[in-house]
Order: C-alpha cells, then sequence, then structure tokens
C-alpha cells in the first residue's frame, strides 16, 4: 500500500467482534483489516500495536458494510455479500448458534430478508422508490426501519408496514433528501442525512428535536443519554435528546463516515470512528481522542 | 542568715513561697516586695528569680492535677515581672518552651493561643530581641511535632504567627535563592509491573500517600481492568509533574523537547474535552457554601490509571493543573538573581510560551464555574508576585521607612521652571506656555481681553438675519398663514426678545398699544424693522453684484455670480471642493491666509492628500465662522487659481 494509495483511502464501515476483543475495519479499495484492541489498549502498546494484525481483500471494490454476527463477519461491497468466519479470522471462536437472519437493503430499492444458516432469502420487501442506505432493527416489536435515497423511512413489521416522509419535517433542501442514517432505541428513533439529524418519538411518529449541525451525517447512534453521531466535518458530536450540541470533539480524518461503540466487551469498550483518511481514531473516554489506528 | 549576704538557696525559697502567694493574689505585689526586700545585687536577685520561677512551673507540671490555666497564670506573672524589672527578660520563653515540651498536643494548642494572643508583647522592645531565637526554636519544634496532612490548621497557625512576630525582611524566613522543593515527587506507575492495579496489597506503607491501592485492599486475587485505559496519556500527563518540580529542568534542550511535546498533547485534550457547568455541581457548591465557607482541599496528586477519567471531568483539578502551568511560566521568564547565567530561553521557546501562555487563560476561562474571574484573579497574583521577584532580588530591603534624620526644611527643587521665567520670554514677545500646543493656541491673541472683542467671538446674530424669515413672512404678498409663522414659535420669540432689548431701540420706546400676546407684540416689531431695514430684505432673487463685506480678511476680486451670497459652505460642498483640490491645496492655503503652523499641522494629520484639503477647508470654515461663505470661498478659490473648481461650486 503506497503513500499515495493511503491518502485516498476511506474507511468506510467497522465493526466489532462478538468477543469484543477485535475490530475489523472495511476501506474503499476492497480491503478489510483486523486490529487487535487488547494489544492496542494495554500499557506497553507501541507503534507496531497500532497496526493491523491482519489484511486482507475482501471484495474487488469498495466494502460499504460490515456486520458481525455471533461467528461471521459479513461483509458487502458492490453486489455480493461475503461470510468470514470469525474464528478462522482470529483464531477465537465463541460457540453460539442462534437463528437468525439477516436484513438486506439493496440497490434495487428492495429489502431482502435472508436466513443466515441456509443462506436463502426468506422474502423481500417492497416499497422504497429509491435505493435504501440504512437499517435499522427495533427489537422489541421486532421490526425493521429502512431509510433511503427517496427521503422516506419506512417501518416494515409482522403486519404493518408504515411509511413517512422524513424530509418534510426537518428538511434541507440544498442537501438533498436522502436518509443516510438510521437507529432506533425502539421508542425513538434518530435519522439524518440531507435533512438535519432529528429525533423522532415512534408512537407518535413526531420529530421531537432537530439538531442543528452543519454537514450532513452519516452514521449516529444512542448511549447511554447522549447522541453521537458523525459525518460531514472532521468532528464527533455529542449532543443531548433536548436537541442542543453540547460538544464537538475534534478528530483526525477530515470527513467521518463511520461510527462504533464496543459494547461486546467492559474492558475493551471504546469508540472508534473512521472516515476519508487512513486514521481509525480510538476514544477511551468519549471526549478526546486517545490513539489512532491505521491501515 | 545574715542580712547582708547573698545566699542562692535562701532566695530561691522566698522567691518560690512569695510566686506562690502571688499566683493566689493574682498579683505580682509579693514579688516585688520580696525583690526589694533580699540583699544582693540585681543581677543575682534576677536571676534567682529566675530559677524559682521555672522551679515553680516545673512542680506545677508534675503535679498532674494542675491545667492550662495555672500555667498561664504562672507565665503571665513572669511577663509582668520582666516589666516590672524584678526578672529577666528570657524567662517566659523559658518557661513557654518548658510547657510546650512537657505538654500532649492538645493542650499545647491552648498554650499557644496565649502566644498568639501575646504577639503585640513579644515585639515589643524589651521583649523582642531576648526572645525571638526562643520563640523561632520553640515553634520549629512545634512544627516537627505536628503533621501537614492532619493538624493542618494548627500548623498554619504556627506559620502565620511566624509571619507576624517577625519583620518582612527577616533573612531566615526568605527563601532567598529561590530553591525549588525537590523532594517532591509525583509517583506514578511507569511500566505494568508497577501497576497497583490487580496485586495484592502490599505492605508498602512509604508510598500509600501518593498512589492510592484502591478497593483492593482485602481481595487476595488480582482483579482485572474493567474500563478501558489510555496509558500513553496517563503516562505523558503525569511525567510533566516532574518538570513542574524542578523547573531548572526545562533549560535543558532535550528535556525541553520532551515537556513541549507531552505539553502539546494534554492541553490538546483539555481543549477538546470541554467541562460543562452541570446542574449537579452547582448544587453541590451551594451546600458546601452554606455549610459554612468554602472547603478547599489541597490534597498531593493521586496518580492511580482508573482516576484518569474522573480526574480529567474534574474542573478544580484541571484549574490545578492550569496554574501550574503559568507559574511555570513565569518562573521561566522572569529574572532571578539566583538563576544561573546558563539558564536562558531562546527565541523560539520564549515564543512557544507566548503562545502556551494565552491557550491556558484561555482554557481557564472556560473552565466553569466563574471561569472568567479565576483567570482574573491568577493574572493578577501573577502581576503582583512580580514585585516581590524583584524585591528578593533587590536584596529584601525593609519596607519600614527610615525618618530623615535632619529634618531641615528644604526647598523643593523645581523640575520644571516657573511660569515667570518663560511667559512672555519668547522671540517678538511671544509667550511660551511650556507646551507647543497650548503656545500655539495661546499665541493666537495672547491678549484675553481682545480676543473676546474680536468679531470671530461675536455669536449674537444681527437683527436682519434673525428677522428675516419674520419679515418676509410679514409680507402680505406672501400669503402666510397666521399659525405658520414664524413668530407663533414660544422659543423663537424669546430669542427674538432678547435680541431686540440688545439691538434695537424700538424695544425701550414706550407705546400705547396693547398687545394681546407675545406673537402679536412681534409681529409689530416685525413690521417696523422691516420699514427700517429695507436692504436687507433677503429676496433671494434679486441679488446685486456688490454687497457690505464685514470680512475684512477675504479678497473679493471678481463679481460674484448671484444667489449665493449669504449661504454658508456645506460638507458636501467642501467634501467635492477638497477632492478637485487634491494635492493643490496648499495654494488655496496661501489664499486663505492659513498660517504656516496650521499648513505643518494638516500635513502631520493626514497622509492622503485629498483629506489634507478637507482639513484645510474645515480649518478655514472654524476660524471663519459665519463668514465661511460660498462666496467667500470662491472668491479664494479664483484668486488661488482654481476657477473650474470655483465655477463647479458655485453650480451646486
Amino acid at each position: 500500500m503506497g503513500p499515495i494509495e493511503l491518502l485516498h483511502m476511506s474507511v468506510f464501515s467497522q465493526s466489532f467482534s462478538p468477543c469484543g476483543r477485535f475490530l475489523a475495519a472495511s476501506n474503499n479499495y476492497g480491503e478489510i483489516a483486523i486490529f487487535s484492541l487488547s494489544s492496542s489498549l494495554s500499557p506497553e502498546a507501541t507503534g507496531v500495536n497500532q497496526k493491523p494484525i491482519l489484511t486482507f481483500t475482501a471484495h474487488e471494490g469498495p466494502i460499504f458494510a460490515l456486520l458481525s454476527t455471533d461467528t461471521h463477519l459479513l461483509s458487502a461491497g458492490n453486489g455480493e455479500i461475503s461470510a468470514w468466519s470469525w474464528g478462522e479470522l482470529a483464531k477465537q471462536v465463541r460457540e453460539q448458534s442462534r437463528d437468525n437472519s439477516l436484513a438486506v437493503g439493496g440497490g434495487d430499492n428492495n429489502i431482502h430478508v435472508m436466513d443466515l444458516e441456509t443462506g436463502v432469502f426468506k422474502s423481500v420487501l417492497q416499497g422504497h422508490t429509491d435505493y435504501i442506505h440504512c437499517l435499522s432493527m427495533r427489537e422489541r416489536e421486532g421490526e425493521l426501519l429502512s431509510g433511503g435515497e427517496d427521503g422516506a423511512v419506512r417501518i416494515w413489521g409482522e403486519r404493518l408496514d408504515y411509511c413517512w416522509n422524513a424530509v418534510i419535517e426537518c428538511g434541507r433542501p440544498q442537501y438533498g433528501k436522502w436518509i443516510s442514517c438510521l437507529t432506533t432505541d425502539s421508542d425513538w428513533m434518530l435519522c439524518g442525512g440531507g435533512p438535519s439529524l432529528s429525533l423522532w418519538h415512534l408512537r407518535s411518529l413526531s420529530p421531537t428535536s432537530i439538531f442543528p449541525l452543519s454537514g450532513c451525517q452519516r452514521q449516529a447512534m444512542f448511549y447511554q443519554d447522549l447522541i453521537l453521531a458523525v459525518g460531514e466535518g472532521h468532528f464527533l458530536s455529542h449532543c443531548l435528546l433536548g436537541g442542543e450540541v453540547k460538544s464537538l470533539i475534534p478528530c483526525s480524518p477530515p470527513s467521518l463516515n463511520t461510527l462504533a461503540l464496543n459494547t461486546n466487551s467492559t474492558e475493551h469498550r471504546v469508540l472508534t470512528v473512521g472516515g476519508s483518511s487512513d486514521q481509525i481514531d480510538v476514544f477511551t473516554n468519549l471526549s478526546y481522542k486517545a490513539f489512532s489506528l491505521s491501515f | 542568715m545574715s542580712p547582708s549576704v547573698f545566699t542562692f538557696n535562701d532566695a530561691k525559697d522566698k522567691f518560690t513561697a512569695a510566686t506562690r502567694s502571688a499566683l493566689d493574689s493574682k498579683t505580682s505585689k509579693p514579688l516585688i516586695t520580696t525583690f526589694s526586700q533580699l540583699p544582693g545585687n540585681e543581677a543575682e536577685k534576677k536571676t534567682t528569680l529566675d530559677q524559682a520561677l521555672r522551679g515553680v512551673l516545673e512542680a506545677e507540671i508534675v503535679n498532674q492535677k494542675a491545667n492550662c490555666d495555672d500555667f498561664l497564670a504562672l507565665i503571665d506573672l513572669s511577663i509582668d515581672s520582666v516589666t516590672e524589672g524584678i526578672c529577666s527578660a528570657t524567662t517566659p520563653f523559658l518557661l513557654l518552651g518548658d510547657v510546650l515540651d512537657c505538654l500532649p498536643l492538645d493542650q499545647c494548642d491552648k498554650i499557644f493561643t496565649f502566644v498568639e494572643e501575646n504577639v503585640a508583647t513579644w515585639k515589643s522592645n524589651t521583649f523582642y530581641s531576648a526572645g525571638k531565637n526562643y520563640l523561632l526554636r520553640m515553634c520549629n519544634d512545634l512544627l516537627r511535632r505536628l503533621s501537614k496532612s492532619q493538624n493542618t490548621v494548627f500548623c498554619g497557625r504556627i506559620q502565620l504567627f511566624l509571619a507576624r512576630l517577625f519583620p518582612l525582611s527577616e533573612k531566615s524566613g526568605l527563601n532567598l535563592q529561590s530553591q525549588f522543593n525537590l523532594d517532591n515527587i509525583t509517583v506514578f506507575n511507569k511500566n505494568e509491573q508497577e501497576s497497583t492495579l490487580g496485586q495484592k496489597h502490599v505492605e508498602d506503607k512509604e508510598e500509600g500517600m501518593e498512589v492510592e491501592e484502591g478497593e483492593m485492599g482485602d481481595e487476595d486475587e488480582p482483579a482485572p481492568c474493567s474500563i478501558p485505559i489510555d496509558y500513553n496519556l496517563y503516562r505523558k500527563f503525569w511525567t510533566l509533574q516532574d518538570y513542574f518540580r524542578n523547573p531548572v529542568q526545562c533549560y535543558d534542550k532535550f528535556l525541553w523537547m520532551t515537556f513541549l511535546k507531552y505539553s502539546d498533547e494534554t492541553l490538546a485534550v483539555f481543549k477538546s474535552y470541554k467541562l460543562d457547568d452541570t446542574q449537579a455541581s452547582k448544587r453541590k457548591l451551594e451546600e458546601l457554601r452554606t455549610a459554612g465557607g468554602e472547603h478547599v482541599y489541597f490534597a498531593k496528586f493521586l496518580t492511580s490509571e482508573k482516576l484518569m477519567d474522573l480526574q480529567l471531568s474534574d474542573s478544580n483539578f484541571r484549574r490545578h493543573i492550569l496554574v501550574q502551568y503559568l507559574i511555570l511560566f513565569q518562573y521561566l521568564k522572569g529574572q532571578v538573581k539566583f538563576k544561573s547565567s546558563s539558564c536562558v530561553l531562546n527565541d523560539d521557546q520564549c515564543l512557544w510560551m507566548e503562545e502556551t501562555s494565552k491557550q491556558v487563560y484561555q482554557l481557564l476561562r472556560e473552565t466553569p464555574p466563574d471561569g472568567d474571574k479565576f483567570a482574573a484573579m491568577v493574572e493578577h497574583i501573577l502581576n503582583t508576585e512580580e514585585n516581590w521577584n524583584s524585591w528578593k532580588n533587590e536584596g529584601c530591603p525593609s519596607f519600614v521607612k527610615e525618618k530623615p534624620v535632619d529634618a531641615k526644611p528644604i526647598r523643593p527643587a523645581r523640575k520644571r521652571l516657573a511660569p515667570e521665567d518663560f511667559l512672555g520670554r519668547g522671540p517678538d514677545r511671544k509667550i511660551f506656555m511650556g507646551n507647543d500646543e497650548l503656545t500655539r493656541l495661546w499665541n493666537l491673541n495672547p491678549d484675553n481681553m481682545e480676543a473676546c472683542k474680536s468679531d470671530s467671538r461675536e455669536f449674537m446674530p444681527s437683527l436682519e438675519e434673525f428677522f428675516e424669515e419674520a419679515i418676509e413672512q410679514a409680507d402680505p404678498a406672501n400669503m402666510v398663514e397666521d399659525e405658520y409663522k414664524v413668530v407663533r414659535n414660544s422659543n423663537y420669540g424669546w430669542r427674538a426678545l432678547r435680541l431686540l432689548s440688545r439691538r434695537s431701540p424700538h424695544f425701550f420706546q414706550p407705546t400705547n398699544q396693547q398687545f394681546k400676546s407675545l406673537a402679536d407684540y412681534l409681529e409689530s416689531m416685525v413690521i417696523k424693522l422691516a420699514k427700517e431695514l429695507p436692504k436687507d430684505i433677503p429676496s433671494e432673487e434679486i441679488k446685486t453684484g456688490e454687497e457690505d463685506d464685514d470680512n475684512s480678511d477675504n479678497l473679493l476680486k471678481e463679481t460674484d455670480s448671484p444667489g449665493m451670497q449669504n449661504k454658508l459652505v456645506s460638507n458636501q460642498q467642501m467634501d467635492e471642493v477638497a477632492a478637485k483640490l487634491g494635492s493643490q491645496w496648499k495654494t488655496l492655503a496661501t489664499q486663505l491666509e492659513m498660517k504656516a503652523a496650521e499648513i505643518r499641522e494638516i500635513e502631520t494629520d493626514s497622509e492622503d492628500t485629498d483629506m489634507q484639503a478637507k482639513l484645510l477647508l474645515v480649518s478655514w470654515q472654524d476660524r471663519e465662522g459665519a463668514q465661511a461663505t460660498v462666496e467667500n470661498l470662491v472668491s479664494a478659490l479664483n484668486a488661488a487659481g482654481f476657477p473650474k473648481i470655483a465655477e463647479a461650486l458655485t453650480e451646486t
């Protein structure tokens, strides 16, 4: 990986291993790198520990999504989904078999649900008029939320199937109407993208607060009583549920694509952000950047 | 016993008895009487009394039923004896020393209160020189016995007492060489083996104060660390304390680079980690305040890794670190006599320090609560420190002003010449005021009375000017309605009356006419005036060429075009003329009879030629006042050789 490639590298997504000790990150060259968190967080970490322990080319094109299940790492690029066994990757295995299905949002405007065990597609959810950017599970109710380029957020459930346009309430026409990030906490939902990042109450389907963040937010998540969001702009925003932006923490990449919090392990509970640079910033304390891992 | 020979034991016994009776009767009379009765010379008797008093005190101490008040009574007695002259001055101090040596600490507290209360006595002439060394030794002994962290208040009281007792310039109390407390080492975990996390509780008591053992006390198994720790920041942060402990290290190049790097990182963390003024902490502060004063606890730094996160979010901790930086910078920049000559900073380092101090002050201001006030206070205190620093550099001169030995009244030497020396002494009888500007102003017209009489100070308008409008309105041909007439304006009416009283003889002529109102009266006056001053009726259409000029210093060479005789030059007109004049304003200046000094002044006032031209016109207008008319300016312009500008002016 020459210096030019490093300069043009963007990290598109990240995922933590089920045991919480490893981080997988994917970039626009189709590579996935595995970093060992335990060694980079240890007291004797040096520069070497901040490099990946394993890098491999997973796809030909950029990899836009990574997801970890209990045993596998799923990566998705342009047109194909691959599953990698964490066991082989990191020589650590935690056996757990659970029957879960995977919902995949596709560029064909549909959501395909497939069964992980067999690899067979179970059903197709149609309704979006443009391609789908993001999906989120609403666990308590067993529903799926999807947001896409058409600016609509749809809730798919067993019987119900709402759709409403998030655009009208908090749209920013100069950026477009696409929804690029969606996350839910069963009662609350965050969505953002072209329109401003906003917090919606799902029962009443109305927005409760709109966050005054400039730029489009690409990923957001709930954490304790804060909302963390990353997007255009080289900072991680902490926002309060009431709608104020509490603080903006500067990070090294100039624009951020992905944000991940390691909830699988308490001793390596870090927050990582990645974006249009080959550095992935690691935060041990949410308010300042501790160090950076690099591809 | 032969009464004329002094025997020690005998005298001592007598004194002892006298002392006891003095204690009982609470006066020193018995002692005085015994003293005078005994044979022997003063010195012998005094020393005997000393011994006797000490003996009594010893007996009291040994007798365990005695309490502090008895001791204090005895010491009081000894002080009285000294004042009476029967006892040597060192005795009270010796007694105090004995008592404090023999009593436990809680009782020493009471004795010390007595010492504190009598500071004035100790400072008085009889006691001071004899007792100060004893007192110093006594206080130091006490301090050695006390623990700074447990008896903080008592230690503080002793120190304060010493500060009050000795003058400021007492050398033994000063850190003359500006030495640092190099023993104040902050210990932290440099590598994993030393980490106390997960280790059994070791009997390592010396480190006990510095490093927190956490809650690991009773566990036998090592517990793994349960939160992620940023070791990198932890190590860098605590290494900084070493630089604060021994600032001289900063002068070494290599160590300085390390300091720079770590500081930059730490300050970046502070900057990105902004603290909020949360409601919870506000409530707590309120509680503390109501609980009786601000409770501030100066702990030595606790350096466990697990505390790092909490410490970063604590505003008091952050303030400590930032103030440490400011103190360090002040030392590095300051002039201290005892710094060795190799301790200098080069330009880069100074620049870095300047920038970082600004950053630190900014961070202080952002740290709640009351960040701004705190930063301002710190800045003020550090500035005051500069004074102390320079005082030390001068060898700590005493603050007591010595009374001058000879009190001869000296004629105060004059720093400036007396006015009679320079007034009226200039060439051409120009009067020097001692200051160029004043001189210029004064010499515009040295004689005040003449100046007051000059025409340019004539502010009262002439009758024709003031009543111009009224006369015009009175003309029935103009058909001005009554209510719009200016004479109805009460302000105008009042001024009209004043003017009439000064200028017009009609005012004083008795008349039989009855006037219903001021306005009617004024109307009749106006008509009279109009008849009297026909040539000044200002109908602007009819204009003849010449006009009677009051201005003696304008040169009129040509006929003026009609229609602009008495109009004053407006600002806009001046701007236009100035723009056109540009750099040639000096020619016009001579036409306008500007003095050379004024021309020079205009030149220095502004660089821009347009501005200078404007200034010229403005000063001309100031000087002329009511005579700064368009007509005059036009004639000046024509005379100066700017016919085009003059023409343009007349057209506006």
